[in-house]
């Protein structure tokens, strides 16, 4: 077969397609890549390179890029990869699909042939039950391409990422702003490390909150870390800089599996499966009033003291975290006596609920530290909504079928004892320190309701009521507990890490069905 | 710079371990708070001078209630 002498040959065309590969590669183009790092940001691909072992990324749709309305003129220069950099590749040997926005290409703007790419990714994170994550930098829809009433067939990728949600682990790290219904992409993944300064999310951008509303903000005061890691709770961690943030999302992986049929990965350790903690009073004063930083226990328990915190800068009562015991991941619980008593409260609720649900999801392991005075009460926290937030984690924790450990360490009070994996709520092992307290409420609550009559016939009331607390006192005590089989076992509290070890390893083959529902009815 | 110290929750005011006037570093202790069976400690939020104590023992204490001021 013979070919005219105009058309190019194989080498021509491969040299054609260097050059289209090149100036894809290129991004927006020196200027802007000096821009973006002037913002102290990396490059969508600096980041990929972070992100991934070396050289295993594998990039599709390296050469889309925007196509005028009519579809009649392409726009090649303008928009290289259409502003969004997709593919594939391993991360510690695992394969996950990564979509890394480009702010350096018409500001990381969402383009219709962008987001055709990452629809590509979604879909085939689900066909192969592999983890998605976006490197989020991104001024949001781009509108010149979404403006009008063509917005109603809009909005497939939230829905996704529903569908995919407790099925791979979806990670949604925040490295420049991410402004508009686009901030719904961190909304519904499962972990959201931010970089402090640079990122923020927000439903509506500081120019169309002026326009909607005419507050004045800026994109970083309305939704830069300082609110969404402090206060709002939707950000997991905030971190420092591009590379400490990708560090992150590659260091929560490690703790997940790569989907909700596979057990998490295991990493060995030399730590000892028995090592004893001979400090552990130290740490947890006698007096069961005093306050102490259960940080410091948790990294006593751990593999190698290493604790991997989610929002530790959020709801600071309660501390959510991965650890690894003996080699195998484990959500941790624990009450952090530090920070408001370790009284529970609407966000500490809210934060344990999800990160129970996440666990859970993905066949992690729960390990809860109980030193719960019990739920904050009073008028304020009851306009919050207490109920429907304790009532989530009543409902988080019931749900569970993970194996799960409960160690009461000291206080263990009222419904704070239920939410904490107490007895009802199917703890396989379920074990307390000498100094546990485990009781509906403390001795001075209980003699007000159950002796009022008494203590006001009294003679001298305040000395009746000190009479009748006593006594009270005298019944909570973690041995009656243990006399009715209702905790497994009354343990020395050097023994933890082993007790909680052995305990996870027996509920290693836990197989649990509930009874059929489409779903339950959760109280958010 | 004038920072106010907030009680995080509602409680009894127990004790002011701080004097008007001292000068304390970042999460000194500054006040007791008893509330939920526990004593809670108000921390500074930051170092400097205590310029005004705006709470008396056994006081009841609310919630964001500005307890004390650090200059």
């Amino acid at each position: 077969m013979s070919t005219g002498s105009d058309t190019p040959s194989l080498d021509e065309l491969t040299a054609a397609l260097g050059e289209k590969r090149a100036r894809s590669l290129a991004m927006g183009g020196e200027e802007r890549i000096a821009q973006q790092h002037a913002r102290h940001k990396l490059t969508a691909r600096e980041r990929i390179d972070l992100l991934f072992d070396t050289g295993t990324f594998v990039e599709l749709g390296l050469l889309a890029h925007q196509h005028s309305m009519t579809g009649a003129v392409t726009e090649p220069e303008r928009t290289p990869a259409d502003g969004v950099v997709t593919g594939e590749g391993l991360i510690d040997g695992r394969r996950v699909y990564c979509a890394a926005y480009d702010f350096t290409v018409m500001a990381g703007s969402m383009g219709m042939i962008g987001e055709q790419k990452v629809a590509r990714l979604r879909r085939k994170s689900m066909l192969n039950r592999l983890p998605m994550i976006w490197l989020l930098d991104s001024a949001g829809a781009r509108i010149q391409e979404a403006a009008g009433s063509t917005f109603a067939g809009s909005g497939a990728l939230f829905f996704e990422q529903v569908q995919m949600s407790g099925v791979v682990p979806q990670v949604a790290a925040m490295l420049g702003p991410c402004a508009a219904g686009t901030a719904y992409i961190p909304g519904l993944a499962d972990f959201v490390p931010m970089v402090k300064d640079t990122s923020s999310m927000s439903l509506g951008g500081a120019r169309l909150v002026r326009a909607a509303t005419g507050e004045e903000t800026t994109d970083h005061d309305m939704g830069g870390s300082q609110v969404h890691c402090y206060i709002s709770g939707v950000g997991d961690l905030e971190m420092d800089d591009d590379p400490a943030c990708i560090a992150a999302v590659r260091t929560y992986l490690t703790f997940m599996p790569s989907n909700n049929r596979e057990a998490p990965p295991r990493r060995e350790t030399a730590d000892r499966r028995d090592r004893r903690i001979d400090d552990m009073e130290k740490i947890v004063p006698a007096n069961p009033r005093a306050v102490y930083d259960m940080r410091k226990v948790l990294t006593r328990l751990a593999d190698d003291g290493d604790v991997f915190e989610v929002k530790p800068t959020f709801a600071r009562n309660i501390i959510t975290a991965f650890v690894r015991f003996n080699g195998r991941s484990a959500g941790v619980v624990a009450n952090q006596p530090m920070i408001k008593g370790g009284a529970l409260d609407i966000d500490a609720a809210d934060k344990a609920a999800r990160f129970i649900w996440l666990c859970d999801a993905f066949n992690i392991p729960l390990v809860f530290l109980q030193d719960v005075p019990g739920f904050i009460v009073g008028t304020e926290v009851e306009k919050q909504g207490i109920i429907r937030h304790g009532a989530k984690m009543l409902y988080a924790v019931s749900e569970a079928t993970v194996p799960k450990v409960t160690v009461v360490l000291r206080k263990a009070y009222g419904a704070g004892y239920f939410v904490m994996c107490g007895r009802g709520y199917e703890p396989d092992t379920l074990v307390a320190w000498p100094t546990a307290e485990i009781s509906v409420m403390g001795p001075e609550g209980a003699v007000d309701i159950i002796f009022t009559k008494q203590i006001a016939a009294a003679d001298d009331p305040a000395a009746a009521r000190a009479e009748y607390a006593a006594a009270v006192r005298q019944t909570i005590d973690p041995f009656i507990a243990a006399s009715w089989a209702m905790v497994d076992d009354i343990i020395d509290p050097a023994d933890t890490r082993r007790v909680i070890i052995d305990a996870l390893e027996g509920a290693e083959t836990k197989r649990q069905r509930r009874a059929w529902r489409k779903h339950g009815v959760p109280p958010v | 710079m004038v920072t106010e110290v907030k009680a995080e929750l509602v409680g009894n005011l127990w004790k002011i371990v701080v004097e008007l006037g001292q000068v304390v570093e970042e999460d000194d202790t500054l006040m007791i708070l008893e509330s939920m069976k526990m004593e809670i400690p108000i921390t500074a939020p930051t170092g400097g001078t205590v310029t005004d104590i705006l709470v008396s023992e056994g006081e009841v204490v609310q919630e964001g209630q500005i307890v004390a001021v650090i200059e």
